[in-house]
C-alpha cells in the first residue's frame, strides 16, 4: 500500500505562516507524475543529505531517470564519492535561486530555463525562504518539495515526515518508480 | 541685532553675556580638501547603490505575503498582486529590510548617544587622541562627514546627523511614501552606512573615555567561560552592550577593594568592553591613576546565546541589564531563582519601579530581601554601586538556590521518562535539534546527545512552551552538562580596538596585490547552527591560510571556547596583529566599525586617496581592490542586517548562514550577463569586461563548507596581480577539493593568464582548459593565447565611477 504522503500537512516551523497561498501535501503518484511530465525537470539537493547517506543513492536513482541534479552546499562530495556526477552539477542554493527567477536564465546546460523544481534534502528554512522567492517572482515555474518536510511555500509537497525515517525512504522509493515506469 | 564687523574693545563691559552661534570656519588642519559629499542626504550616494544593486541584483524571499501595516490591509501580496495603497511585493519586502537595517542602525547610534552624554557628564570634554600609531582616526567619521573631530563633544554634530538621517529614512517607510524596492534598497544602504558611522562614534567614545586599546596587538589575555566565575565569590553578572553602568560597579569593586568578595563577569557586548578598560595609553588621567588595568579583573561569562543556560546553571547572585541584546524576559527567569536584576538603561526598564532617585542603602535592602525582583537605575554609578553590593548582600540569601543549581537525578529520571515522543519540541526548534531523540535517549540513561547537542541549543525555550508534559528541557540540558559547565574556562584577547596606520602600511601593498589573500572579519552573534563550534572552524581555516582573520562581538567570545591540541585558544595559537596568519579581536559590536576602517585607510595610507566626503570613492576602491569578506555566521538581530548592509555599500561583501533568510534579502551576481561586469579602466576611460569579482555582496550560505568556500571566493578583486590570483586560486581550489571533493566548476573564469593558475594543479587546468574549455594553450611556452575573459594588466585600474577616469579615450 502507498505511503500517505498527505498527513499531517502542517508548515514544519509552526509559526510559518505566509499568507493566503499555502502549498498542498500530495501522494507520491500524483508528484511522480507532474515530475515525470515535466519538459523541463531539476532535483535540488542539499547538505541534510548527509544526516541519511541513503539519501544519496536515491537521489542518483532520480538523476539515473533522466532528471538532472543541482548540488548545493557541498553535497557534491555525496556524489563524487559514489562516483556518479553525469548530470550533476555543483551551485548554491541561493544563487541556483536567483538564477531560477530570471525568465531569461538558460539553465546550468545552457538549454532553457526549468519549468519544475523539485527540492530534496535541504535546510528546512532556507528550502522554505527559496521557494517563497520562486512563488513570488517566478510562478512559471512548479515547486514541488520531494523534502521530509510540509513545504508551505511549495506548491506540491508532501506531509511531515520526518520522524518517520522509513515511510519517507519508501515514498521516496516510490516516487522513483514512478519516473522509471 | 545687525551684523557687525571688525575688531571691538570689550574692556569697558560688564555683565555682558556674549553667545556665539558656532565657528563657521576655523583654521584649516587638514591638508584635504572637502571632498564631493560631505554629509550625504538619503539620495546624495544613490548613484553609487544604483550601480552596487545593478549588479548585484536585489533578490527577496519574503517570509510573509502580506502587509499587515495600515487600515486598508490585511493585503496578499503574493505574486504580482499589489496592496491597496499600490505597493508590490518587492517594494513591500525593501520597506521591511528598510525598517530592520534602521532596528539595527538606531541601537548602535542611541548607544553612542547614550555614551556620548554619559562620559561628557562624568568626564568632560576629553581630547580626541587615538596615539602615535593611528593619525587616520576616525575613517568612517572623515570619509562621510568630512570632519576630524578633535574632541568627544566634536562627535556631537555627526551623532546629530545620523539621527537626522534616520528621522528621514524611517518617514520613507510610512504608508503612501516610497515605492520602488531599488530606492528602498538605496535608503537601507543608506542606513547601512549610517549604521557603520554611529559605530565608529560609539567605540571611539568608549576608547578614549575608559582608556582602552588603541590597536594593541597583545592586548591582555581575559578569563573566558561559565566556570570562570568563582562560586565562593558573589557573581555580578552585566548583560547587554553599554558598559556604562557595568564600568561603574567595576569601578566600585576597585574603589571599594572588594574584588575579593565579587566577581564581575560580562555577558554579550559589555562582557568585552569591560575587559577593554583602562588598558590604553594612560588617559584620562582618572582612569590611568585608579582604575589601571582594570578591565583584566572582569570576566567573560559568554556570549548572548548562553544567557539562558547560565540562568540555568544558577551562576549569578544579581544581574545588571543595560541594552540590546537582552532577552525580554530576563526579569521573569531571574526572579524565578532569586536574582535580583537591576534595569541600568532607558531602552529597558521591564515595567520595573524607577528608584535613580533613591538612597542606595534602601535600594540594596528592597532586592537582598527580595521585596521586589528588581529596580530601574537610570545613574550608572548608583546602578553600579547597587549591583555590587546587592551581590555580595544577597549571596547568602540564596545559598539554598545555588544549592539546587541543577535538577536532582531524581527529577532528571521522571522528566526525561514522562516524554511522550511528540515530537512538538522539534516542530519549533529553530536548529532543528532532534529533542523527542535527545529526551527519550536520556530517559534510557545516555547522556550523551544532551552533551553533544549542548552547544548547537540556542537556549531559545520554544521547546519548553511546546511541550504539552512542561518537561523542562534547559534543565535536562544543564544537569546533563554540569562538568563542562564548572570547566568551561578559557582564555580570549581583550578587544584591541582600531587598526593602526602602521600595520595598514605594512600590509596595504601585499592585500591590494592579492598577495595576503584577504581580510575576513567573523562578526556578530553564533547561534546558528553549530554556529559555536562552526565559527571557530572558520577562523581557524582562515587564519592557518594566511588570511588576515578579524572578529569582534560575541563571535570574538565563542571561538574561544575551543583548543588544539595543546589546549590552546586560537589567541594563544596566533598573534593578534592585523596581518596574514594573525586573529585579531577588535572588540565589541559597534567596534566593527574600525573593520570599516581598516579597508578605508587601505585606500587612503596605502593608494593615497583623499577620504574626506569621498564616500562613493573610497568604496569604489575597496569594491575593485580590496579583498575583504565579512561573516555573520549565526547572527540573531537586526544589528546584523545593518551591519552587513554597511559592509555592503562600503563595498564589502558579506556572507550570512541559512538563518538569516529571515533578513528576506540578498545582493546576487548573474555571471551569465556579462554586461553586468563590464569595468572601467581609469588610466583612459575604456570599458573592460572583467570576471566576477567579487561575484555577489550578500549571500546565504547552506552549510559551513560552502560559506568557506564562498568566503575565499568572495576575496578575487579585480586588481589582484598575478601572483596574488594565483594565491587565491589556489585557496579556492584547495577548500573545493577539501570539503566539497571536486574543483568548482568556475574556477576557469578567474584565470587570465597562465602565472594566474595555482603551481599545484596547473599541468592538469591548462590540460582542462584546452580539452573541456577550447582555450588556445600554447604548450612550448605553457602560455594561454586565448579563452579568458579579460586579458591580465599589471597597470589596470579598475574602478566603477566616471570621475576617476584620468584622460578620457
Amino acid at each position: 500500500m502507498a505511503v500517505d504522503t498527505t498527513k499531517n500537512a502542517v508548515p514544519f516551523e509552526m509559526a510559518q505562516i505566509p499568507g493566503p497561498e499555502m502549498a498542498k501535501a500530495y501522494n507520491t503518484a500524483v508528484i511522480g507524475a507532474i515530475v515525470k511530465k515535466a519538459k523541463r525537470p531539476l532535483l535540488v539537493v542539499g547538505a541534510e543529505l548527509f544526516e541519511d547517506p541513503v539519501m544519496f543513492d536515491k537521489a542518483i536513482e532520480i538523476g539515473k531517470t533522466g532528471v538532472p541534479i543541482a548540488a548545493t552546499a557541498h553535497s557534491i562530495k555525496g556524489f563524487v564519492e559514489r562516483g556518479y556526477t553525469d548530470n550533476v552539477t555543483m551551485i548554491g542554493l541561493h544563487p541556483l535561486t536567483n538564477y531560477l527567477r530570471f525568465k531569461d536564465w538558460q539553465g546550468l546546460d545552457g538549454k532553457g530555463q526549468y519549468d519544475v523544481v523539485i527540492f530534496m534534502g535541504i535546510f528546512y528554512k532556507f528550502a522554505s525562504a527559496m521557494f517563497s522567492a520562486l512563488k513570488n517572482f517566478n510562478r512559471d515555474i512548479k515547486r514541488v518539495s520531494i523534502d521530509r518536510y510540509y513545504h508551505v511555500n511549495a506548491d506540491m509537497t508532501f506531509g511531515n515526515l520526518a520522524f518517520d525515517p522509513e515511510k519517507y525512504h519508501e515514498a521516496i522509493d516510490e516516487v522513483i518508480a514512478k519516473l522509471a515506469a | 541685532m545687525d551684523k557687525m564687523e571688525g575688531s571691538f574693545s570689550v574692556e569697558d563691559m560688564q555683565n555682558v553675556q556674549i553667545n556665539i552661534g558656532a565657528v563657521v570656519k576655523e583654521v584649516e588642519e587638514w591638508d584635504q580638501p572637502m571632498g564631493p559629499f560631505p554629509y550625504p542626504s538619503i539620495a546624495t550616494l544613490r548613484d553609487w547603490d544604483f550601480k552596487l544593486i545593478n549588479r548585484y541584483r536585489v533578490f527577496y524571499s519574503p517570509i510573509c505575503d502580506r502587509c499587515t501595516l495600515c487600515t486598508y490591509g490585511p493585503c496578499d501580496l503574493t505574486g504580482d498582486k499589489r496592496g491597496a495603497c499600490g505597493i508590490d511585493q518587492a517594494a513591500q519586502q525593501g520597506r521591511i529590510v528598510l525598517l530592520a537595517v534602521l532596528m539595527g542602525c538606531t541601537a548602535h547610534c542611541a548607544h553612542g548617544r547614550h555614551l556620548y552624554h554619559w562620559t561628557l557628564e562624568k568626564f568632560g570634554d576629553l581630547p580626541f587622541k587615538m596615539g602615535d600609531e593611528i593619525l587616520v582616526d576616525a575613517p568612517l567619521t572623515r570619509t562621510i562627514t568630512g570632519t576630524k573631530p578633535k574632541t568627544l563633544k566634536e562627535f556631537g554634530p555627526v551623532l546629530g546627523y545620523v539621527e537626522e538621517q534616520v528621522a528621514q529614512l524611517l518617514a520613507c517607510t510610512h504608508t503612501g511614501q516610497e515605492g520602488n524596492y531599488r530606492d528602498f534598497e538605496s535608503k537601507a544602504l543608506h542606513a547601512g552606512m549610517l549604521d557603520s558611522l554611529g559605530k565608529e562614534v560609539s567605540d571611539m567614545i568608549q576608547i578614549i573615555a575608559y582608556d582602552m586599546p588603541r590597536g594593541d596587538e597583545d592586548a591582555p589575555l581575559v578569563e573566558c567561560g561559565m566556570g570562570t566565575l568563582d562560586k565562593n565569590k558573589a557573581i555580578l553578572i552585566t548583560y547587554g552592550h553599554n558598559l556604562a553602568g557595568s564600568a561603574e560597579a567595576m569601578f566600585y569593586a576597585e574603589d571599594n577593594k572588594l574584588w575579593d568578595k565579587v566577581d564581575i563577569g560580562g555577558v554579550c557586548c559589555t562582557a568585552i568592553d569591560n575587559t577593554r578598560i583602562g588598558e590604553g595609553l594612560g588617559y584620562p588621567e582618572e582612569i590611568q591613576t585608579k582604575y589601571r588595568m582594570v578591565g583584566t579583573k572582569a570576566k567573560i561569562a559568554g556570549a548572548m546565546g548562553w544567557w539562558r543556560k547560565m540562568v540555568e546553571a544558577n551562576v549569578m547572585d544579581c544581574v545588571m541589564v543595560d541594552e540590546q541584546c537582552v532577552y525580554t524576559n530576563a526579569l521573569e527567569e531571574c526572579q524565578e531563582k532569586k536574582v535580583p536584576l537591576i534595569a541600568t538603561n532607558e531602552k529597558i526598564m521591564l515595567g520595573l519601579p524607577d528608584r535613580t532617585n533613591d538612597p542606595v542603602d534602601e535600594i540594596v535592602d528592597d532586592l537582598v530581601n527580595f521585596r521586589m525582583p528588581g529596580v530601574a537605575i537610570i545613574d550608572p554609578i548608583k546602578a553600579g554601586e547597587v549591583g555590587v553590593r546587592t551581590a555580595i548582600a544577597v549571596k547568602p540569601k540564596r545559598a539554598d538556590e545555588r544549592k539546587k543549581a541543577f535538577i536532582t537525578e531524581e527529577e532528571f529520571k521522571k522528566y526525561a521518562e514522562s516524554c511522550t515522543y511528540c515530537h512538538s519540541c522539534q516542530f519549533v526548534c529553530p536548529p532543528h535539534i532532534k529533542i523527542g531523540d535527545v529526551v527519550q535517549e536520556a530517559a534510557k540513561g545516555n547522556l550523551e546527545p544532551l552533551s553533544s547537542t549542548y552547544e548547537i541549543c540556542v537556549g531559545c525555550r520554544r521547546c519548553e512552551q511546546a511541550c504539552p508534559q512542561d518537561i523542562p528541557i534547559l534543565s535536562l540540558y544543564a544537569y546533563a552538562n554540569q562538568e563542562y559547565i564548572k570547566n568551561q574556562k578559557f582564555k580570549m584577547r581583550a578587544g584591541r580596538g582600531p587598526v593602526k596606520d602602521t600595520e595598514i602600511r605594512r600590509v596595504g601593498a601585499p592585500l591590494v596585490l592579492g598577495t595576503i589573500p584577504g581580510v575576513i572579519a567573523i562578526i556578530g552573534c553564533a547561534n546558528y547552527p553549530n554556529g559555536t563550534k562552526e565559527c571557530y572552524d572558520i577562523a581557524r581555516e582562515f587564519v592557518d591560510r594566511g588570511f588576515i582573520v578579524t572578529t569582534t562581538g560575541c563571535m570574538a567570545m565563542d571561538m574561544s571556547l575551543y583548543t588544539d591540541e595543546d589546549g590552546k585558544t586560537i589567541w594563544e595559537q596566533f598573534p593578534g596583529g592585523f596581518d596574514g596568519r594573525n586573529i585579531c579581536n577588535i572588540g565589541s559590536c559597534v567596534s566593527n566599525a574600525h573593520i570599516h576602517g581598516a579597508a578605508i585607510k587601505v585606500a587612503t595610507i596605502f593608494a593615497g586617496r583623499n577620504e574626506r566626503a569621498n564616500y562613493d570613492d573610497i568604496a569604489d576602491y575597496i569594491l575593485s581592490k580590496v579583498g575583504a569578506c565579512g561573516v555573520a555566521w549565526g547572527a540573531m538581530s537586526q544589528k546584523a542586517a545593518s551591519i552587513a548592509t554597511g559592509f555592503n555599500r562600503l563595498g564589502v561583501p558579506a556572507v550570512v548562514q541559512p538563518h538569516s533568510v529571515m533578513y528576506r534579502r540578498a545582493f546576487l551576481g548573474r555571471t551569465d550577463k556579462k554586461e553586468d561586469w563590464e569595468i572601467i579602466d581609469a588610466r583612459d576611460g575604456s570599458r573592460v569586461y572583467c570576471e566576477p569579482a567579487p561575484e555577489h555582496m550578500l549571500y546565504v550560505a547552506e552549510s559551513v563548507e560552502e560559506c568557506m568556500l564562498m568566503m575565499a571566493k568572495l576575496c578575487f578583486r579585480p586588481s589582484d596581480n598575478s601572483q596574488g590570483r594565483m594565491i587565491k586560486l589556489t585557496h579556492y581550489c584547495d577548500i573545493s577539493m577539501k570539503y566539497f571533493g571536486c574543483m568548482p566548476p568556475d574556477w576557469p573564469i578567474y584565470v587570465r593568464h597562465a602565472s594566474d593558475l595555482p603551481l599545484k594543479w596547473k599541468e592538469d587546468m591548462m590540460k582542462e582548459l584546452e580539452s573541456k574549455y577550447g582555450w588556445e594553450i600554447d604548450w612550448k611556452r605553457k602560455a594561454i593565447l586565448s579563452g579568458p575573459i579579460r586579458k591580465s594588466d599589471v597597470s589596470f585600474d579598475p574602478t566603477n565611477i566616471e570621475r576617476k577616469i584620468r584622460v578620457k579615450k
